[in-house]
């Protein structure tokens, strides 16, 4: 589903952001990515959904070799995986039902499947009733479904979050991990790159640890490891 | 690209306008600035060679007929006058009539003249099709047989084409200059319009939105910006130009041209100029965007 082979990302600056990282990622998994800052991660992560090429190395992921792909597939790529942000990236003018529409919108979906794919989503992630509302006007919490919502109503087979939890208070971030758990029992492959510890502990899942650009840790059940 | 997400980019577009309202109005200002006076520009240019055209075609060459050149010879050089390159018509003055005009020009003076019976020649009045070739022709009129003499104001016609031709020139820098300068202005305004949706555009762009996708509307509104940007100063020269055209008297040859003549023309290159910044402008820096 997702694979690495010995990636390595230098950055023009001469920062050694990953050394060789090879991982394998199966379907259906739910696989969180932990670490200190600048370890990494964010690296690993945006390279997963082509923000950043590697300097080295082949990164399979859900059947598109990314590392080869062209400027043009670039967008087709993205829609087959589901990319969840920290700071949510919602376009702010667009409404919560426009926001997660756009992600359609984009594939040229008709308007027929566009309504009837953005009510099911909204309701999965609890926010039919504010589909007309603007993103400002949502807690964090709420902005955060949006994102996920939006992520979702491709079907994509892959969700990649980049600290989703990173701007809530606990009790937001525990409904969110669930949210992302229901996703992930239906059979979607969840990445989730993490420094919230609580989470990690209580939900024994595979960890992946990473440091000083290197994964230095990958174990089914794995707890977070860390004192920050 | 499918109709549907072309009629949903459209549309896209024109809702931009208006949420981003004060950026749309700088713009749309920009365009209607700059095009007002690149248009009041136009309409005093186009007017001074009216008028300068009006002073030239003015400009006639007199040919006088040699006095012992037979009568009946006289239809015969007409024709070849006529068959001249780059004439545009002759008249024919007989010496009667020539004196005629004298005296009524004379009246109470008439005296002067009245001893010496006819000086005056037989004369024919000629215009050159292109009033610049006016001392070309006039050499080869002097040229025909029986022809005497040809005068054509040989002294002043050098300067009234120098001061035409400043005259010209001038506005026609003045406008290439104008229209330079209000493409930078509208560019540097859709510029920052762009520069504050930066985030919109990233954003865009993660969730998988092709390069055409997103600029399709900044095309849309580019266009509509162009648009009224050309109609507002459209509207208001029309007015004050018939205005102006109905409560002014000229004399010839100081006529403006009919705000009908002017303002269609004036109008359509407005609006091609106005079309041209505000869809050049937003694409331009959509594009620096897209790349990455």
């Amino acid at each position: 589903m997702i694979e690495l082979q010995d990636v390595s990302k230098e950055y023009s600056n001469g920062v050694k952001a990953l050394s060789g990282v090879s991982v394998r990622i199966k379907q259906g998994e739910f696989v969180y990515v932990v670490g200190p800052s600048g370890a990494g991660k964010s690296t690993f992560i945006k390279l997963m959904y082509r923000e950043e090429r590697p300097t080295n190395g082949h990164i399979f992921v859900g059947g598109f070799n990314i590392e080869r792909l062209r400027e043009r597939q670039i967008p087709i790529m993205r829609r087959h995986i589901g990319v969840v942000f920290q700071d949510y990236k919602l376009l702010n003018k667009l409404s919560v039902q426009e926001n997660v529409a756009f992600a359609l919108e984009v594939t040229e979906a008709s308007r027929r499947t566009i309504g009837r794919r953005v009510k099911e989503i909204l309701e999965l992630v609890g926010l039919a009733d504010k589909a007309h509302v603007l993103p400002q006007q949502l807690s964090g919490g709420e902005q955060q479904r949006v994102g996920i919502a939006r992520a979702l109503v491709n079907k994509p087979n892959v969700i990649i979050a980049d600290e989703p939890t990173g701007n809530l208070d606990p009790e937001n971030s525990w409904s969110i991990l669930k949210l992302f758990e229901r996703v992930n029992d239906r059979g979607t492959t969840v990445v989730m790159a993490t420094h919230n510890r609580e989470l990690v502990n209580a939900t024994k899942k595979r960890v992946i640890a990473i440091e000083h650009g290197e994964i230095v840790r990958d174990e089914e059940r794995g707890d977070y490891g860390y004192e920050d | 690209m499918k109709i549907r997400t072309m009629g949903r980019l459209t549309r896209e577009g024109c809702k931009n306008l208006f949420r981003n309202g004060w950026m749309s109005f700088a713009a749309v200002s920009a365009v209607a600035v700059t095009l007002l006076i690149l248009g009041l520009s136009m309409i005093l240019s186009l007017n001074v060679q009216h008028i300068s055209s009006n002073i030239e075609s003015q400009l006639q060459i007199n040919a006088y007929v040699a006095s012992n050149y037979p009568a009946k010879s006289l239809p015969a050089l007409e024709t070849k006058l006529k068959a001249l390159p780059g004439v545009r018509s002759v008249k024919f003055v007989s010496k009667q009539q020539a004196m005629k005009e004298m005296k009524a020009l004379l009246k109470q003076n008439q005296g002067i003249i009245s001893g010496l019976g006819n000086p005056l020649p037989d004369e024919y009045v000629l215009q050159a099709s292109n009033p610049r070739a006016t001392p070309l022709l006039a050499k080869k009129v002097a040229g025909l047989p029986g022809i005497a003499k040809v005068q054509y104001g040989q002294s002043f016609i050098g300067k009234l084409f120098a001061v035409t031709n400043v005259v010209r020139d001038t506005a026609i820098v003045f406008v290439v200059a104008l229209l330079i300068m209000g493409v930078f202005l509208i560019s540097n305004t859709i510029k920052i319009t762009i520069f504050t949706r930066r985030r919109e555009i990233e954003i865009m762009k993660l969730v998988g939105a092709t390069n055409s996708f997103i600029r399709g509307p900044f095309f849309v509104e580019g266009t509509m910006i162009g648009l009224v940007g050309a109609l507002i100063p459209s509207a208001v020269l029309y007015e004050g130009y018939r205005w102006l055209v109905g409560n002014v008297t000229l004399f010839p040859p100081f006529t403006l041209l009919a705000p009908n003549d002017v303002l269609f023309e004036m109008s359509t290159i407005l609006l091609l100029c106005g079309l041209f910044m505000g869809v050049w402008g937003s694409l331009v820096s959509v594009r620096r965007f897209l790349r990455k």
